[in-house]
């Protein structure tokens, strides 16, 4: 199966769940920004959860399939459409040979994620197939997608994602009724995000703190896969002594000498020398990764024990998606 | 109380990273002692790994401890109600424990720099600020012999102390928006070398030509927490030779 990109939209990478085993490196986790829409597109098409998949940002890109292919894409940057047809999200989707398909604006979000039957075909660089783009690694020759790139998929599938193709292909578009409601794993407020207060809480005026925890911050320009700066009610210290720089990982939030909060990203340092006053907690950072500049979103405090527990949770209950697909075919 | 365990004499403090992470604290100031309790300690957990364990990262004053939450769940003989209440525990047990002396002394790792002109051209500035000429500079900064505190900022990033207090210079007031990888510098009482191009502020006092950081070798760094380096001066011709 194979894709070529006519329009590269604003920012298109490979992405997978990241990259873990070089931290020490100061390798950058990378991956997928709403790993959450990664995993489910990957379990539609029978895939393994952490195959490598296509993060588009916003709309405006377009691709052209050169054999027939077997798609699932889920995500609220974008919605796919080849001609009139507009192709559902979160099931798998065969669409036949020649066919362009087009990302129309969705105002939702920010972040669409294209898995496709077997995975995309990239190198494993340091047991990740994530695109870093500062360092020029992973994903496709380590760059951002082009028009003109080819991608096609792996050869290693499941039995599941043949069974699927068997049913599907056809002449024309064809899909199940049947799909993995995302919004079902996701609180109703998309806004609202919840948070463990971080090694340095203490270090913030009590003030600050209240207002962390309450007021809303909007997203600023300045924004991107690294980390949000977040523009609302600056955080005063109560404590300036300082920090000798110590691992930090996508979800912690620092506070900039200014008092302005920083959301790590999924391409953030692996260290760093900001107290942090807060993590975000790990079922609500793909909510994170479809927020885009100008977006208000307001800390809710959480515990770390409720934090894991809800981890596990949604852990548990993708596997038993993931189960699901898998009898059903 | 005899001092049986002198390396552990003080207690560590785990605290929550995330969902799959923690980090352990070891102290509050840098120093070569609690570099090396860190490098042994992190030594000891990778030859006795709990189920789960990804990867560490050591930084001055701590090593976070990065795991995958189901498996560390499954560990029924981790005792713990939670995966963080599990790893903590794990930790702190192993922290307590005797250590056995396994890190030798290896020698140190010797860095080819070409200083000055092109490639350093902060080194005369840096010489005046300090009533030096550049080549007590260059003197100086391969006189010493340098510890590798921690890998952070980008990939294969060394921060190096053992910089000789005479060359301790602050950071630029104005970053520069590209400096060449295998560039060295210099920012307060440590050096460190650019791996890739990217903006930054240290003072930028030669270049080497050897790859710091090299995505397709088995272990990508060069450099990792508690290697010893020095620096070996090179000519222009020499630079290029390596670079051949």
């Amino acid at each position: 199966m194979r894709i070529r990109i006519t329009k590269p939209g604003v920012l298109s990478t490979v992405q997978d769940m990241g990259r873990r085993l070089h931290l020490s490196q100061a390798v950058p986790v990378s991956g997928a920004m709403d790993t959450l829409s990664t995993r489910i597109a990957n379990i539609a098409v029978g895939n393994a959860h952490d195959e490598a998949v296509i993060e588009f940002t916003y709309a405006a890109a377009e691709f052209v399939t050169e054999t027939d292919i077997l798609i699932a894409y889920a995500g609220d940057g974008a919605t796919l459409k080849s001609g009139e047809v507009t192709i559902p999200t979160e099931r798998p989707v065969f669409i036949p040979q020649g066919s362009v398909v087009r990302l129309v604006n969705n105002p939702a979000g920010s972040r669409t994620y294209l898995a496709i039957a077997c995975g995309w075909d990239v190198p494993d660089v340091m047991s990740s197939k994530s695109t870093y783009t500062t360092a020029g690694i992973g994903g496709h020759e380590g760059r951002a997608l082009q028009a003109g790139d080819i991608l096609q998929n792996t050869k290693k599938c499941s039995p599941t994602t043949d069974d699927l193709l068997l049913k599907l292909q056809g002449t024309g578009i064809n899909y199940p009724k049947w799909n993995i409601t995302r919004q079902a794993l996701l609180p109703m407020d998309k806004k609202s995000i919840r948070v463990v207060p971080a090694n340095e809480f203490t270090w913030f005026d009590g003030c600050s703190i209240y207002d962390f925890l309450s007021s809303p911050y909007t997203l600023n320009m300045r924004s991107n896969r690294m980390g949000y700066h977040l523009d609302g009610v600056p955080i005063q210290r109560l404590m300036h002594k300082e920090l000798l720089s110590t691992a930090v990982t996508p979800g912690t939030i620092q506070i900039t000498g200014s008092g302005t909060p920083v959301l790590l990203m999924a391409d953030c340092q692996t260290t760093g020398g900001y107290p942090r006053i807060a993590q975000v907690a790990a079922v609500d950072l793909p909510l994170c990764g479809q927020l885009k500049p100008g977006d208000i979103i307001i800390f809710k405090e959480t515990s770390r024990q409720e934090a894991e527990m809800l981890y596990i949770e949604r852990e548990e209950h993708l596997q038993k998606l993931a189960l699901a697909v898998r009898s059903h075919f | 109380m005899p001092l049986q365990s002198p390396i552990y004499s003080q207690a560590l403090s785990v605290y929550y990273l995330s969902e799959q992470a923690v980090t352990v604290e070891f102290g509050n100031e840098i120093s070569d002692v609690l570099l090396h309790r860190i490098s042994s300690f992190n030594e000891r957990l990778q030859q006795n790994p709990f189920p789960g364990l990804q990867t560490t990262v050591p930084a001055y004053t701590t090593l976070s401890v990065f795991y995958d939450a189901l498996t560390v769940l499954q560990a029924t003989h981790m005792p713990g109600r939670s995966c963080f209440e599990k790893v903590q525990h794990y930790l702190l047990n192993l922290g307590e424990k005797n250590l056995s002396q396994t890190s030798s002394e290896t020698p140190p790792i010797n860095i080819p720099v070409c200083y000055g002109d092109d490639f350093g051209p902060d080194i005369a500035d840096l010489a005046s600020q300090h009533n030096l000429t550049t080549q007590q500079v260059i003197n100086l900064h391969t006189q010493a012999i340098y510890t590798v505190y921690m890998i952070g900022f980008v990939p294969g990033f060394a921060y190096m102390g053992g910089l000789n207090e005479q060359l301790a210079t602050p950071r630029k007031a104005t970053p520069r928006q590209t400096i060449p990888f295998g560039s060295v510098g210099i920012a307060d009482k440590q050096t460190g070398i650019y791996p890739l191009d990217t903006p930054g502020g240290w003072q930028i006092i030669g270049r080497t030509p050897l790859k710091l950081f090299d995505a397709t070798r088995s272990q990508p760094s060069l450099l990792k927490a508690g290697n010893l380096v020095n620096f070996k001066s090179i000519s222009p011709q020499e630079f290029d030779m390596y670079s051949a």
